[in-house]
């Protein structure tokens, strides 16, 4: 018998092998399970997803505006008023592009778009100017890209459910009302969600939910430190 | 030939009157029909100093003091300014002899003036040709590092003078309260305030953003033209210009106070020196202190508005402008 017969030979009792072990420990009552193994995202497979992000608002600092005080007229600065900035909650859309480098890993990237509010309260004037909130709405822009591991071992709902844990890293663009300034930014993120998939075919719809968290610097709204936005995230999506 | 004019005691730094609110403003004089900042043609500055010392201050601590008060200003990263001490003269420190002198002067009916300087001004060009700085020793004065009690740091107001010499006008960057006797300032967030703080501090030393700003503006280094931007836009009550209208930009990042006036009768203003990004306005009227500090006594300074809010947050481009901001303000 010469090599590649040796092969074929061998490879047709392995299947029959693997046939066997898998008819003999599925009930038969999971026929639905038929999702597991082949029907999961394998590598190859495109993803493309859309939807709506929500972020809670974030507080950005108070501030103090001071004058040095005049030696013997009290201890300590001088406050003119007093400030406490904030970004406020916001809602926005994203899309992502990924693409399955095996059924447990996949990369994509995505955008997202958001018109968050940036407040700043403004109170305690040494003269008494009523208080008030000033405001400005960005127009920011993220666009990052990101890993997924896909827990395939842990799957839900008959198999159409895939957990699963993601981390990246984005470039955050901001721009100011008027569009007059633009200011840069980047991220880091981590979180999880799942995809739950309809249908059976190479090309099927699925919903996808997201939860995660950004650790943002720079930006319009980097006015003191570094923040970590939690973000929440609902979309639509596509594979084929 | 040049036409040269004097300008006397072009300002003045009162020990007990003084005026709160904030911002720097820069001096101006008439040439022709159009008004032109008065600065330096030509540097560095060359300055004598006046042979002459007072009680506890030598001719030398003097010049000492001086040159150290210049130091400041030339340090200034925003700016582009320099100077140079030439010797000692016997000479006052009187305009018209065509030197730049500073020294110590007895004036003891100028009963609230710790010093003044005064001018000499090319009419067809604008330039400062000669500038004269004179310090009262009506007053006690003191060149200790640390201070004095019951004397003036000679240094600390040796450098509002010299800001005077270069061109800046008072800021408003201060507050000051009503008391038995007069008023006094409870603080200060520019060495070009009207009013000193009391004796026996050196607080005066120090350049603040109000006055790097102010600096900058008239003789811009490369920095503050690229890494600079401003803020310009009206004050209006009633749908009219508010003049002499003080605005004040508060940093949200730095937390530095610049601020600027509305010079016209259309109430418009600009605010330059701005470091980048969102800041907050406020604005108040010059109410409660000698108005004829900041402006000339016969424009009409409107002080009849509540201090007040800019509702927006503005940002301030990187060597650039943000404009069309309107601050309404309502009659007290």
């Amino acid at each position: 018998m010469n090599g590649p017969a040796i092969w074929n030979a061998a490879r047709s009792c392995l299947v029959a092998a693997l046939t066997a072990a898998v008819l003999c420990t599925v009930p038969a009552s999971a026929s639905a399970q038929v999702y597991i193994g082949q029907d999961i995202p394998r590598g190859g497979n495109v993803e493309i997803s859309g939807g709506v992000v929500w972020m809670p608002g974030y507080d950005l600092g108070t501030a103090s505006a001071e004058e040095t005080r005049n030696p013997g007229t009290g201890t300590g600065p001088f406050v003119l008023f007093q400030t406490d900035s904030r970004t406020e909650s916001a809602v926005g859309v994203q899309g992502k592009l990924g693409v399955y480098l095996s059924r447990s890993v996949s990369v994509e990237g995505g955008a997202l778009f958001s018109r968050p509010e940036l407040s700043t309260r403004l109170t305690g004037d040494a003269e008494s100017a009523p208080e008030l909130t000033a405001t400005e709405t960005l127009t920011r822009l993220v666009v990052d890209g990101s890993v997924l591991f896909h827990l395939t071992g842990v799957t839900f709902g008959g198999g159409r459910g895939i957990p699963f844990l993601s981390a990246g890293a984005g470039y955050l663009r901001d721009l100011h009302e008027k569009n007059e300034v633009a200011e840069t930014g980047h991220e880091l993120h981590f979180g999880g969600g799942f995809h739950y998939w309809f249908g059976q075919g190479k090309h099927r719809a699925g919903v996808r939910a997201d939860v995660g968290v950004s650790r943002r610097s720079g930006g319009a709204d980097a006015i003191d430190t570094t923040r970590t936005i939690p973000s929440v995230a609902g979309s639509f999506a596509y594979l084929f | 030939m040049r036409r040269l004019l004097a300008i006397g005691l072009a300002v003045a730094m009162a020990a007990t009157c003084q005026v709160p609110a904030f911002a720097y403003l820069k001096l101006g004089t008439r040439v022709g029909t159009r008004t032109v900042t008065l600065k330096w043609s030509q540097l560095p500055i060359r300055y004598f100093i006046t042979d002459r010392g007072t009680a506890g201050v030598t001719s030398t601590q003097l010049q000492q003091a001086v040159q150290a008060a210049f130091a400041t200003w030339d340090g200034a990263t925003t700016a582009q300014v320099s100077s140079q001490f030439v010797g000692f003269v016997q000479n006052n420190p009187t305009s018209g002899d065509g030197a730049t002198t500073i020294g110590f002067q007895n004036r003891p009916d100028l009963d609230r003036t710790l010093g003044a300087t005064s001018f000499m001004i090319d009419t067809v060009s604008g330039a400062i040709v000669e500038s004269d700085i004179f310090f009262n020793t009506a007053f006690p004065w003191s060149v200790s590092a640390q201070g004095e009690t019951g004397f003036f740091d000679l240094q600390s107001i040796a450098v509002h003078e010299i800001g005077h010499l270069h061109g800046l006008a008072h800021s408003a960057m201060g507050e000051t309260e009503l008391r038995a006797g007069g008023r006094r300032v409870l603080a200060a967030e520019a060495v070009m305030f009207p009013v000193a703080f009391a004796s026996g501090t050196t607080l005066g030393r120090t350049l603040k953003a109000d006055d790097l700003a102010g600096i900058g503006d008239i003789y811009p280094s490369t920095s503050y033209t690229r890494g600079t931007g401003s803020i310009s836009g009206k004050v209006t009550k009633s749908g009219k210009g508010v003049l002499g209208a003080h605005v004040v930009a508060f940093d949200l990042r730095s937390h530095a106070l610049v601020g600027g006036f509305t010079l016209s009768d259309d109430g418009a203003f600009v605010i330059a020196g701005l470091t980048p990004g969102p800041h907050v306005l406020r604005v108040e009227p010059l109410d409660d202190g000698d108005i004829e500090s900041f402006f000339d006594a016969t424009l009409n300074i409107d002080i009849n508005f509540r201090p007040q809010f800019y509702e927006k947050t503005v940002v301030v481009p990187e060597g650039g402008g943000t404009s069309g901001v309107e601050l309404k303000v309502v009659a007290k």
